[in-house]
């Protein structure tokens, strides 16, 4: 996937050929997307014009009665509102995690079966395996490893000596967050991984050869020829991974429900929950904006950092 | 060589890191309900027993009870799931061909605009979406099939389905076209035997992509569905945690069952995965 | 729902309609679908998926006797029942009669979905014949929108052969005593944390916390829903007190209870993990049946413990069956209603086959004395106390309120923050009466 910063006044080999766009052609060009606005069209557009319509108003299914238009007051009321606040410390520190980790952990493993390696090929199959398990099942594995009573990893560390007696890992705050964030990695490295390591190979070999007659380190090798190749693919994971981690639910609905106090309690939780169950239609869905919005913003801010810095274009 | 000594320890270390969780649901889905909830655990089953699985074709009186029959549901719920991934992956192909050639191919006006549009759809928690569709799923009475859940899958996926063929396709020598049109060769036809077959790694790892995601989608599953003939394992999992009777390790044998079939797809695809994937991540 | 509203649930009707433009799509996706085809009049039914075979069987039952009235049974995954049913009368197409919980009850009515029973053939007689508790609970703004299913009340479960192995005798009364018996079992190195509960973040109801305020003669609320544990009524400020007293410095109370889920509690009081728990009554049906349970014939019932020592009350909550307002067959529906919580030939004839079954708490008064019954109680729990509790509960004070749901959220996250330490008592209570403030603002 391409950004589109990069794409505008980038000429292409097949554009080169017809610099002078007909209107034939842009005719063509909305046949061919036709299809695809059509099923986005009537089955999104709708729903998204109908949210934000919806977070415009007093809307709680509970109060029939109070129902109006407030205008932007759903999300001026934010500001206030604590519970908003703590879940978007909460989801500021996840979202920081999971990206911190995911791009660490998926750098490194890229790298690592970027190299030729006996059993390569295995570890290269076993990286995909998470990218099967659906959020929800991923959750009910971890419950049943970090169980405090017949948990795996009590076990293990027991019998490893490391601790005296079965801990109740999900119950400190600190430990329910970040074996939520821990278990949000595990799940969604494998998307990661196959996008860098997809970048990793188009790298033309002769760069590498390059740098080894200039001798360079390992480290230099890494930050001049790999790290520039991997920008872009980099940019695309921050991106998709963001709009993941903005709106991880499935698993930490299944593991902490949001606990202990407001530990895990990140705001897609919270937006779940202020919807389904307090059937607060309107603040809920100015709770979906936000995230919306936040997600966009943060996502240019990551094009135009690298686009202006001129990195973009390798 | 500390290189090699290095690279084998992190590639160890790795290995166990993605697979140790999972062999741990592995040993449980193999074990009786009893060892399952030992101090200290049992890192390899005690006795092994295929109870579990053989539980899903002819569940025991005590499995019939767990999870409202999520045991006797877990096989029509794979079933199910098969099928509204795969539709969902075909459906996106073709919607997403069709729009991504002209991204490739055509330069036109609003391109840019168009494709920013596709994504920002994405952008949007399901959660916001959830009863709006709900609704519109209603109204076509689509409610409880396949189609409620093809469909909203199909818009899940297709904007990501878009970017990643559009991208490939731009690999796509343009001369190929041309000589296929010199032998004045329809476009379809010419799509049909000379640009899809080329562009193959593309068209699996978009595949792939939407295989997953609607493999893996919980929510929309759970209110679009009210009875078997349409949930998907994920579905049927939560039935497993949630209920009065639930066995955590026929809750353990269905979690390894509702992996296995997108974990087979993926490892013999893995290869035209990453191929297909390179094309976008790089070039710009 | 006033006409000048400006959009009513119709209103998202109409907007849902016009995006059906492509009814074609909809008749293909449909063909490859397979159910969803158009009922033919029968009685749209749904509950959440509480053994959900055996209400197959009574509503099968119910069916033969009635061969007029067709009943489309539909269980829905317990974890998700109210998001769902919510979703499905706001789209339009809810169930006929459905399952209630008390706590949504209030939220239901005052969103169009129930309509009042009052004046149907049989109301008066059922609402004559239960636990007032329980007709307080189905009633809203003096009208009755409820037939019961069950109803239960909080209790303390024991073990009794942990305790007669540490040398106690009798079950504690207060709650000082509950934590110096529980210190007995621990220093006699029968259990490391003897009191069990169930205390990871819900969308149901933690019963416990209200069981333990209501035992104490204490409550959260007056009559007019304010507030009162911050002020007036130091009832459960103190039972916090004491609950973070047996958590962190006397450590009875086990710190993983923050990530025990109802089902692995009920496991480990089957496995007699914990000595003592907080839970409903006929739980002890389970605990006690040999078939399932190590633990069968030891797990007793007792009085929730109080501050002082003193039996002043515990807390109930009522399921029920509803009629949605929209039903088009109405009078089927009812049918079906009053087969299963009301009288059929004079007898409760659901709720019994419910208690002898699965040993849910009955709702009719009268069934205390029928036989059958007196000798299942007896099978698992003390026929005196079993009653003696039915006729002291009440349920919650808030429970009608609008923002009930978004309250008993923060208690349960309050309650967590101090049995992990995270506050004291004195904020704990100040935070949530803070809390209902700002609700009660956001909801007038």
């Amino acid at each position: 996937m391409t950004i589109t910063a990069v794409d505008t006044g980038k000429p292409r080999s097949g554009t080169e050929q017809r610099p002078r766009r007909t209107m034939g052609d842009t005719a063509r060009a909305y046949l061919l997307n036709a299809p695809a606005m059509i099923v986005i069209g009537l089955l999104v557009a709708y729903p998204i014009g109908y949210s934000f319509w919806l977070s415009l108003h007093r809307y709680n299914l509970k109060l029939p009665a109070l129902e109006r238009f407030v205008w932007f007051q759903n999300y001026l009321s934010l500001i206030g509102d604590p519970a908003f606040l703590s879940s978007l410390r909460v989801t500021v520190a996840f979202v920081v995690v999971v990206l911190g980790l995911t791009v660490i952990l998926g750098t490194a493993l890229a790298l690592v079966l970027n190299e030729t390696f006996l059993g390569r090929g295995v570890l290269r199959s076993l990286v995909l395996l998470p990218w099967a398990m659906p959020g929800v099942v991923n959750g009910l594995m971890w419950r049943t490893i970090f169980d405090a009573k017949t948990g795996a990893l009590n076990g293990l560390l027991l019998q490893l000596g490391l601790i005296d007696s079965y801990q109740a890992w999900l119950t400190s705050p600190t430990g329910a967050f970040l074996i939520t964030a821990f278990a949000q990695v595990w799940n969604t490295l494998p998307f990661t991984v196959i996008i860098l390591l997809a970048g990793l190979s188009t790298i033309p070999s002769e760069q590498y050869d390059a740098a080894k007659v200039d001798r360079a380190g390992v480290v230099q090798r890494f930050t001049q020829v790999t790290l520039p190749w991997l920008l872009h693919p980099l940019l695309i994971v921050l991106i998709l991974e963001t709009m993941n981690a903005f709106r991880a639910f499935d698993t930490i609905y299944v593991l902490t429900g949001g606990g202990p106090g407001d530990a895990t309690n990140v705001i897609a939780v919270l937006n779940v929950r202020t919807v389904l169950t307090y059937t607060d239609f309107g603040l809920g869905s100015a709770y979906s904006w936000v995230i919306t919005i936040v997600t966009l913003v943060i996502s240019i801010g990551y094009i135009s950092t690298l686009y202006q810095r001129g990195r973009i274009e390798v | 060589m500390t290189k090699k000594v290095v690279l084998h320890v992190l590639a160890i270390g790795f290995a166990l890191y993605l697979v140790v969780p999972f062999y741990w649901i592995v040993n449980l889905s193999f074990m009786h309900e009893v060892d399952a909830a030992s101090v200290p655990p049992h890192f390899l089953p005690d006795n092994p027993t295929p109870a579990n699985y053989l539980g899903f074709v002819n569940p025991s009186t005590d499995q019939a009870l767990v999870g409202s029959n999520a045991v006797g549901d877990t096989p029509y719920a794979l079933l199910n799931s098969l099928v509204v991934a795969f539709s969902t992956a075909v459906v996106n192909l073709v919607l997403g061909t069709f729009a991504a050639y002209s991204f490739s191919r055509i330069q036109f006006r609003g391109s840019q605009l168009l494709l920013i549009v596709y994504l920002l759809t994405r952008m949007v928690p399901g959660i916001a979406i959830i009863i709006p569709f709900y609704l519109v799923m209603r109204t076509l009475d689509l409610l409880d099939t396949y189609g409620a859940l093809i469909l909203s899958y199909t818009t899940f996926a297709l904007p990501i389905t878009i970017w990643i063929l559009k991208d490939y396709f731009r690999t796509v020598p343009r001369e190929l076209e041309d000589a296929a049109r010199v032998d004045r060769c329809g476009w379809f036809r010419m799509m049909w035997t000379v640009f899809l077959p080329i562009s193959a790694p593309g068209l699996v790892a978009a595949a792939i992509f939407s295989f997953m995601t609607a493999w893996n989608e919980f929510m929309f599953a759970l209110f679009m569905t009210s009875s078997i003939s349409s949930q998907t394992i994920p579905v049927i999992a939560a039935n497993f945690a949630t209920d009065l009777n639930t066995q955590v390790t026929l809750m353990a044998a269905a979690g390894v069952l509702a992996v296995v079939p997108p974990l087979v797809l993926v490892l013999i695809c893995q290869r035209l995965i990453v191929q297909g994937m390179a094309a976008g991540s790089v070039k710009g | 729902m006033t006409p000048q509203t400006s959009f009513s649930r119709r209103r998202v009707l109409q907007l849902g309609a016009l995006t059906a433009s492509l009814p074609a799509i909809g008749s293909v996706l449909a063909a490859c679908g397979g159910g969803g085809g158009a009922s033919s009049g029968a009685v749209k039914f749904s509950g959440w998926d509480y053994e959900s075979a055996l209400v197959q069987q009574n509503v099968d039952r119910f069916v033969q006797l009635n061969p007029d009235v067709p009943v489309e049974y539909t269980p829905i995954t317990s974890a998700q029942y109210v998001q769902k049913t919510v979703a499905e009368f706001t789209a339009g197409g809810g169930p006929d009669a459905l399952y209630v919980y008390d706590d949504s009850l209030a939220g239901w009515v005052a969103a169009e979905y129930l309509q009042p029973l009052d004046g149907m053939p049989g109301v008066d007689e059922v609402y004559a014949g239960i636990y007032p508790s329980n007709a307080e609970a189905m009633t809203i703004d003096g009208k009755r929108y409820g037939l019961p299913y069950y109803t239960d009340s909080q209790c303390l479960i024991y073990n009794e052969a942990i305790l007669a192995k540490a040398g106690i005798s009798a079950p504690p009364t207060s709650l000082d005593e509950l934590e110096q018996q529980s210190q007995r079992i621990k220093d006699a190195g029968l259990l490391e944390f003897p009191i069990g509960l169930t205390a990871q973040l819900q969308d149901t109801w933690w019963a416990w916390v209200w069981g333990l305020v209501f035992a104490s003669g204490g409550d959260m609320f007056d009559e007019a829903g304010n507030p009162v544990m911050d002020g007036a009524d130091p009832t459960a400020r103190n039972v916090f007190a004491w609950l973070q007293r047996a958590a962190t410095v006397s450590k009875v109370i086990d710190p993983a209870v923050l990530q025990l889920l109802p089902v692995p509690l009920d496991d480990a009081m089957k496995a007699e993990r914990y000595a003592f728990t907080v839970g409903a009554r006929y739980a002890l049906r389970d605990y006690n049946d040999p078939s399932r349970s190590k633990a069968a014939g030891k797990l007793k019932i007792a009085y929730v413990p109080s501050l002082d020592g003193n039996v002043a009350g515990t807390v109930s909550n009522t399921r029920m069956y509803a009629l949605s307002k929209d039903t088009e067959v109405q009078e089927k529906a009812f049918k079906l209603l009053t087969y299963l919580g009301g009288f059929t030939d004079g007898v409760p004839y659901t709720a019994k086959y419910w208690f002898q079954k699965k040993g849910l708490g009955f709702p009719f008064k009268k069934l205390e004395e029928d036989q059958e019954v007196q000798s299942t109680l007896a099978t698992f729990a003390d026929p005196a106390i079993y009653s003696g509790l039915a006729g002291i509960a009440r349920p919650r004070t808030a429970i009608k309120q609008p923002w009930y749901s978004e309250y008993e959220n923060e208690q349960q996250k309050a309650v967590q923050q101090l049995l992990s330490n995270q506050t004291s008592p004195d904020d704990a209570v100040k935070g949530l009466s803070a809390t209902v403030t700002s609700l009660k603002q956001k909801y007038s």
